[in-house]
């Protein structure tokens, strides 16, 4: 009896933090997706004037916005596990576009061969059971995605 | 009754009268005019073939020309009238076949790959008491080949570089030498001087000429087949796609004022671009009817994570 009124809590506090490690690694997988997504989207985005004056491939000049734009709407799917609006992680994000290649980024420090869109961005994650077990209650992730055409 | 109805009829037949009517098909020929005595004429008009031509440029030669790794192929003439007509019989392309190969006198030569080389057919009339006679065929060479083509072999569809194959230069037009007709030394037949045609192709209408351009992948992208003599364009009667990979396309055909659209779903191989060619038809009285070639590779690009 005394044995499981000592053991139960810590068996609880185990699980509960197994399971927020778990709900974490969903959340951070979700907010790494939609990175990605974000900048498949704007890579996608071709300037037609540049192609055709030249027939080469360059990013529109919008692209960081529509990187923007997009990272914004695919967080927007995930705001319940966001220990923040959308459109405010996508808006402090630091999102680059290289229209031309080759180029450095200064971040970074990598060299892009075709035209990039980096995305950048520190993304807070609810954790309440880390909240409720002395720990932070919001954990920060950091992303990074580069999307290229190849 | 009987009596009555008799009585009716009787009154209705005393009552009639003939209508005055006119008869549009009347033939009585009383007021027909005097028919005209017409004079015979002095030189009945004889209706030449269609598309039939008087020569003002004579054949001379065929003549093959290298500079560099272009060689070109094309026909000398000399201004000069003989009193004798032509018309075109065929405008083939690059390695087309006609069915008049064989029957020129000059015959057609190849490219250096076994290739025919393109140019137009002609035969050669003369204007004698029956008619317009015809006389002979002959071939007016317009090519040009890039050496380096020579030593690549080419994938259908896919080449590994952006390349012109062998295209139609536009070389002055010329006339033909009619070899068989006896009434005459020398018969001559020739075309109206014709221009050098530039085929290029664009991707909006008035963009400039482009030999490659890269595409994302999924993307729609159209294609201007335009055509040029000198700085001046001029009208393209209809494009067609012959060779290449022209993927999603939505038209191979089309009018001079339809563009080529399509997009890319599959990627080339590394390395590798598609390769589309067009071959354009021009029908103006400056270039006459003819086709050229023109070609553009096109690279698929699709967007994808860096890791």
């Amino acid at each position: 009896m005394v044995l499981t009124l000592v053991l139960a809590p810590l068996l609880l506090i185990t699980l509960a933090g197994v399971l927020q490690l778990g709900a974490l690694r969903v959340a951070a997988a979700r907010v790494r997706a939609a990175a990605d997504l974000a900048a498949l989207v704007a890579v996608n985005d071709q300037d037609d004037v540049e192609l055709a004056r030249s027939g080469t491939l360059r990013l529109s000049a919008d692209a960081v916005e529509v990187a923007r734009e997009y990272f914004a709407r695919e967080l927007d799917l995930s705001s319940t596990l966001l220990g923040s609006a959308a459109d405010e992680i996508a808006a402090a994000a630091d999102i680059a576009a290289y229209p031309a290649a080759p180029a450095h980024d200064a971040r970074t420090g990598a060299r892009y061969d075709r035209p990039t869109v980096r995305i950048a961005a520190r993304v807070p994650v609810k954790t309440p059971v880390f909240g409720a077990l002395a720990f932070r209650p919001v954990t920060t992730i950091d992303v990074l995605s580069v999307s290229s055409p190849r | 009754m009987k009596c009555r109805a008799g009585a009716i009829f009787t009154i209705l037949l005393l009552w009639s009268s003939p209508a005055l009517a006119w008869d549009p098909s009347r033939e009585d020929g009383g007021d027909a005019p005097p028919e005209v005595e017409r004079e015979p004429d002095p030189a009945p008009f004889i209706a030449p073939p269609p598309g039939t031509y008087y020569v003002t440029d004579t054949y001379v030669a065929d003549v093959v020309t290298s500079t560099g790794a272009l060689t070109t192929y094309s026909t000398t003439t000399v201004h000069e009238s003989t009193g004798s007509y032509a018309r075109v019989l065929d405008t083939v392309g690059t390695g087309a076949s006609s069915a008049f190969d064989g029957s020129a006198f000059n015959g057609r030569r190849t490219l250096g790959d076994g290739r025919s080389v393109a140019g137009t057919y002609y035969e050669n009339y003369v204007l004698g008491a029956d008619g317009f006679v015809p006389v002979s065929i002959v071939f007016f060479q317009d090519d040009a080949e890039l050496a380096r083509l020579l030593s690549g072999t080419p994938v259908p569809g896919v080449n590994t570089a952006p390349s012109i194959p062998a295209t139609t230069s536009a070389t002055p037009r010329p006339s033909a030498r009619a070899c068989c007709a006896t009434e005459r030394p020398v018969v001559t037949i020739a075309s109206p001087t014709r221009a050098p045609i530039q085929p290029r192709i664009s991707l909006i209408p008035l963009g400039g000429p482009l030999a490659t351009i890269e595409k994302i992948r999924g993307r729609a992208v159209s294609l201007y087949p335009r055509a040029f003599v000198g700085d001046r364009e001029v009208r393209v009667r209809s494009w067609t796609v012959i060779a290449g990979d022209a993927g999603e396309a939505v038209l191979t055909t089309g009018s001079g004022a339809v563009p080529f659209r399509t997009s890319w779903r599959h990627l080339a191989p590394p390395g590798a671009v598609f390769d589309v060619v067009f071959r354009i038809e021009v029908d103006t009285p400056e270039t006459g009817h003819r086709t050229i070639d023109a070609a553009i590779g096109v690279v698929v690009r699709s967007p994808a994570l860096e890791r």
